[in-house]
């Protein structure tokens, strides 16, 4: 049901786009999120989410962006559905169907940063714009003690379960109840943990450092300037046609209802 | 002065009702491979903690008497300071591991403590090598085993090149294949590289062999400090209920019926070498 959400998360691959800065790619992603939400007709949406998918091809990662989307076109039905009952505009359907291809271009947009970016690299990027490495590494931390966090609930809820707790009995607001002999001991474990994980931190000279080093730097290359040159070039060019340029007729169009 | 010093060491959890160390003095030079060992509770872990500074600065409590880790007092040296002097090797492998891949954590050690880039690489390069890590090198703590994550976690704190390695029951939480693994790798450190090592360790069969010297703990004191053999055949030794090797506990009993072998045996191949010996006499 969340298969939608993948299109977020890392996968790791050779790619031109995946070797890119990823503070370049930020740039970029950025200037695509920017522009879908400056236009809301149908053929300019389109045009932006078509200029998207070569740059998914390129990350080699279609495929799976295509998997999401198929994912996705359960809650784009219902999007479009409510949206043309109860929205006021002249023409509902055609401005419902301009509201997803938005939804899609945005997301995709955003997919194109995550897909590609290791939480590594993100963090680092993050550091290397004057984010606190603190702040950074608590970021990446989390991303580290997830898996370790569920594997944690399973085991406490087996635990439960072996004592006799019936977790999935009952109406809902029982079973909200049944969520309490799962969560507090996972609290307990899990302040024990983070105490155990800071001592470890600690003996290895954590914050000891007010010049800490890196063992690798992220460069930004000729690409990324190339990359970051033509996002800027794009996200300045679109604003002021919005803002200045009627734009043709044709590129207007509308669903006749 | 040798390595490292307690000099009447006492240490009070805060909110605890008794001393978790009453008195420890002990002294551990260069080269020494000491195992500490004693039943639960009786302060191994705290002792560790107290070689690396996080008694008391990171557990707070009440102290009495000093420690010194090559020359420096802890009370006035940071966690961070001893960091490079001595490396601390806890029991959870997957609590210490904090980073998203094997490189990164090797690195991140070296990396807070301020080693130029170059360097750092070299280092991580160096332990890859030495743990043998290279079929690691990309993996998530998640895609590991056990035992590959401690590897990991040692390589991790060798990397900031202390004088002396302190493993708390570094083989608990493994299979006994992976203990045996880290135990040899942790005894080759110490006859090949000379370093010092400090490990706390139950089962004393695995590792008396290698090391230079068992300290005995009950209740927060040392009861007993010596060479491997004379502290093993003492009766205190079998009275607390510590991992008797069972080569030593034969020797025991043959003793007990009269049977007096040359020296204290310590592992199966030595028992039944000095038995042979006793019955060509
Ligand atoms: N963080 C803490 N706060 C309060 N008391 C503690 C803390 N850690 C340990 N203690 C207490 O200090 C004493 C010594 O504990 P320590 O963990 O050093 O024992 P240990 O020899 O390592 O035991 P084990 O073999 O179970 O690991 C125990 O009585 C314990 O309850
Ligand atoms: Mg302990």
């Amino acid at each position: 049901m969340m298969s939608f959400l993948e299109v977020f998360q890392y996968t790791r691959q050779d790619s031109a786009v995946h070797n890119l800065d990823p503070r370049s790619k930020m740039m970029l992603a950025f200037t695509l999120a920017v522009i879908s939400l400056l236009f809301l007709n149908i053929i300019p949406l389109m045009i932006i989410l078509m200029a998207m998918l070569p740059l998914l091809a390129a990350a080699k990662s279609l495929r799976r962006w295509a998997r999401s989307m198929k994912g996705m076109s359960y809650l784009l039905l219902f999007i479009i559905i409510f949206n043309t009952l109860l929205s006021t505009v002249s023409n509902p359907f055609s401005h419902s169907i301009a509201l997803a291809i938005r939804l899609l271009a945005l997301m995709t947009s955003f997919s194109i940063f995550f897909l590609t970016v290791h939480p590594d690299q993100l963090a680092q990027a993050l550091i290397q714009m004057r984010v606190r490495f603190e702040f950074a590494f608590a970021m990446s931390m989390a991303m580290r003690y997830v898996p370790t966090l569920g594997q944690e609930a399973y085991a406490i809820m087996d635990a439960q379960k072996a004592r006799g707790v019936e977790l999935d009995k009952g109406n809902v607001l029982k079973r909200i109840r049944n969520i309490v002999p799962i969560i507090v001991p996972l609290i307990i474990v899990s302040i024990r943990r983070a105490l155990s994980v800071a001592e470890s931190m600690e003996s290895r000279g954590f914050g000891a450092s007010e010049n800490r080093t890196y063992m690798e730097l992220l460069r930004f290359r000729r690409r990324d300037w190339a990359v970051l040159f033509v996002s800027i070039l794009l996200l300045v060019g679109s604003i002021y046609t919005r803002l200045f340029v009627t734009l043709p007729i044709w590129m207007l169009f509308q669903l006749p209802f | 002065m040798a390595l490292v010093e307690f000099a009447d060491f006492s240490f009070k959890y805060l909110g605890a009702d008794s001393l978790a160390l009453r008195k420890v003095s002990a002294s551990v030079n260069e080269g020494e491979y000491v195992v500490i060992t004693g039943p639960s509770g009786c302060g191994k872990t705290t002792l560790c903690r107290t070689a690396n500074g996080l008694v008391p600065h990171f557990h707070r409590g009440y102290i009495a008497g000093n420690v010194f880790i090559d020359g420096q007092n802890t009370r006035d040296a940071t966690v961070a300071k001893l960091a490079s002097t001595v490396g601390l090797v806890f029991q959870n492998p997957a609590n210490q591991l904090v980073t998203l891949n094997v490189e990164k954590e090797l690195a991140f050690g070296p990396e807070n403590l301020g080693v130029v880039p170059e360097e750092v690489r070299q280092r991580v390069e160096e332990i890859i090598d030495l743990l043998n890590l290279e079929h690691l090198r990309e993996k998530h703590p998640h895609e590991m085993s056990g035992g590959e994550q401690q590897r990991v976690a040692m390589g991790a704190t060798l990397a900031l090149k202390p004088k002396v390695l302190v493993a708390d029951e570094p083989t608990s939480n493994l299979d006994p294949r992976s203990a045996e693994l880290i135990l040899d790798i942790i005894a080759n450190l110490n006859k090949r590289n000379g370093m010092t090592v400090i490990l706390v360790e139950h089962r004393l069969d695995l590792v008396a062999k290698d090391a230079s010297r068992i300290i005995l703990m009950d209740k927060g004191q040392i009861i007993a400090d010596g060479i491997p053999r004379d502290v093993l055949s003492m009766d205190i030794s079998s009275e607390i209920g510590v991992g008797i090797p069972k080569a030593t506990q034969v020797y025991k009993r043959l003793q007990a019926k009269g049977i007096e072998l040359s020296r204290v045996p310590l592992t199966g191949e030595e028992l039944a070498l000095l038995v042979g010996e006793a019955k060509r006499r």
